[in-house]
């Protein structure tokens, strides 16, 4: 493509891009693997509050995806490299499902505050404990900032209430790590060894997947499945690189106009 | 003691309105204890000439049992004088038609024993403290989202205050809370709404220019809602409050001005 320099990297996003809950989009494992034949590094990029790398590696494995660990990077990731960079210790607000995604950091005596979905943490005690270390200078780390998600009974708040009320009680603003933040996909590219113009990013969330990615200087493909609806390519600005109905589709366009 | 900072006008002053939490007392286990000096400042207010109430943003409590706690921190002081959110509340609650879903604390739920509460049509937050859980505020939620025009009532929107063992968490951190989820704006009852504070100069007969208000540690908070008001009826002390230590040096001040005039 004029003006960009060869591809060098895919981004693909998790739910909804390759399986909607227990069931692949069809035809997106053949799709994976053609891609693999390619000249080109593959990394998968979720926002996840839930499921720790290895929860979303058996998923992935058990609907036959060829994927290896180390090639998921996830928000919760983000957090964890964030905090070893800062050389910060801290207080996890987190499902424990996901605690095995920061086995190794020291959170003794805390100094940082690492918000994720947290129902059995977000209590009046914890978030009045978080609220004194942030006001003492403690940094405030936002997983991502959604403002509710789907359950099984119906609609739950979200990390982002949570943040948000945290931001304004202490008049401080949250570093959010995950997706649409440009250092989310900067930081997923950095072990691959590549710029953002050398990547392209598919996803089904124009604003998190698509707006981060092309924000951050990447293409973004904007794919009609999962919790795509009609119009969402008009949400970001500028809009997606390209639409098209599925990851298969999306990696034939990759395969025949960008490499 | 210079006059700068003050107005030149505390002789013409015809009353005080007094913040509580802060400024007569500190808050914490039971009744929390009188600051120094504040039980007399009281006092002293009662015995001038000025018109005295009481404006809090206490949500934690029923008006009646708060000024009893107050009375036996030894303040002299009636549930008349004394103007918290709760009521104001249910005024706005019986004029619009509504029925609240309530998130405030235990102590709080006696003031609304006669208020339909029925398939609630608004949602309303005080300082509920422990009642602060995931489970509850996610109730309260789901009120707000299921609502076609979902309506918040937030009894004050302070950020935190103080309790002798430390800082906790205000109302308007859980209202920030809701209004991000669901893509709202609360309607704030209480300081610094200056409905609020129009309905207690109403009690006095005064003006804004007329009456000095103090508000202790959250100053910016209660300032706020007089700015709003009409420039015209801005009150001419606001940027003095900062030079005052305590109330029982807010009162010296007054007092002395007056005595000096007279």
């Amino acid at each position: 493509m004029a003006g960009r320099r060869a591809l060098k990297a895919v981004l693909i996003d998790l739910s909804g891009t390759l399986h909607i809950e227990d069931t692949a989009v069809p035809g997106a494992q053949d799709a994976l693997n053609r891609l693999r034949q390619a000249s080109v590094a593959v990394k998968f990029v979720t926002n996840t509050t839930k499921e720790s790398k290895r929860i979303l590696l058996e998923r992935l494995q058990q609907l036959n995806f060829d994927i290896q660990e180390k090639e998921i990077f996830t928000s919760l990731s983000a957090a964890r490299s964030l905090l070893e960079q800062k050389q910060h210790r801290p207080l996890l607000l987190v499902e424990d499902s996901t605690l095995e995604d920061f086995t190794g950091i020291d959170t003794s005596e805390p100094n940082a505050v690492v918000i994720g979905l947290a129902p059995d943490h977000f209590n009046y005690q914890t978030l009045n404990r978080a609220f004194r270390m942030i006001l003492d200078g403690a940094p405030l780390i936002a997983i991502h900032k959604a403002r509710y998600y789907k359950r099984k009974d119906g609609l739950a708040l979200g990390p982002g209430p949570f943040v948000t009320g945290l931001e304004y009680a202490a008049d401080c603003k949250a570093t959010v790590v995950g997706k649409p933040e440009k250092a989310f996909f900067t930081q997923a590219l950095s072990d691959v060894g590549c710029s953002p113009s050398e990547a392209v990013m598919i996803g089904d969330d124009a604003r998190d997947d698509v707006g981060g990615a092309q924000n951050a200087g990447m293409l973004g493909i904007l794919v009609r499945t999962g919790k795509y609806r009609d119009g969402d390519e008009k949400k970001t600005d500028p809009p997606p690189y390209l639409t098209c109905n599925s990851f298969p589709d999306a990696v034939e366009h990759i395969l025949q106009n960008l490499l | 003691m210079a006059d700068t900072g003050w107005p030149g006008c505390a002789k013409s002053l015809k009353g005080v309105i007094l913040d509580l939490c802060g400024v007569l007392y500190d808050s914490g286990d039971g009744d929390g204890v009188a600051i120094p000096g504040s039980i007399e400042a009281v006092k002293r207010l009662k015995e001038s000439d000025l018109q005295l109430r009481f404006c809090t943003n206490e949500t934690q409590a029923t008006r009646e049992k708060f000024v009893a706690k107050l009375q036996r921190l030894g303040f002299d002081i009636s549930v008349a004088e004394v103007f918290p959110p709760a009521p104001a509340a249910i005024a706005v609650l019986k004029e619009r038609g509504l029925r609240p879903h309530l998130l405030v604390h235990e102590g709080l739920l006696p003031e609304f024993d006669a208020v339909d509460k029925t398939n609630p049509n608004c949602v309303i937050i005080g300082d509920a403290a422990e009642n602060f859980s995931y489970q509850n505020l996610n109730e309260a939620f789901r009120v707000l989202i299921g609502l076609e025009r979902p309506v918040l009532f937030s009894l004050g929107q302070g950020r935190y205050y103080k309790e002798t063992d430390g800082l906790k968490l205000d109302v308007g951190v859980y209202m920030k809370a809701l209004e991000y989820a669901c893509d709202l704006k609360a309607e704030v009852i209480g300081k610094p709404s200056p409905t609020f504070f129009q309905s207690v100069l109403g009690d006095m007969g005064l003006k804004p220019n007329e009456v000095w208000k103090t508000s202790g540690i959250f100053m910016h908070n209660d300032l706020s809602g007089l700015q709003e008001m009409p420039s015209d009826e801005r009150h001419p002390t606001v940027t003095a409050d900062a030079t005052v230590d305590n109330l029982a040096q807010a009162v010296d001040v007054i007092l002395g001005q007056r005595g000096r005039g007279a």
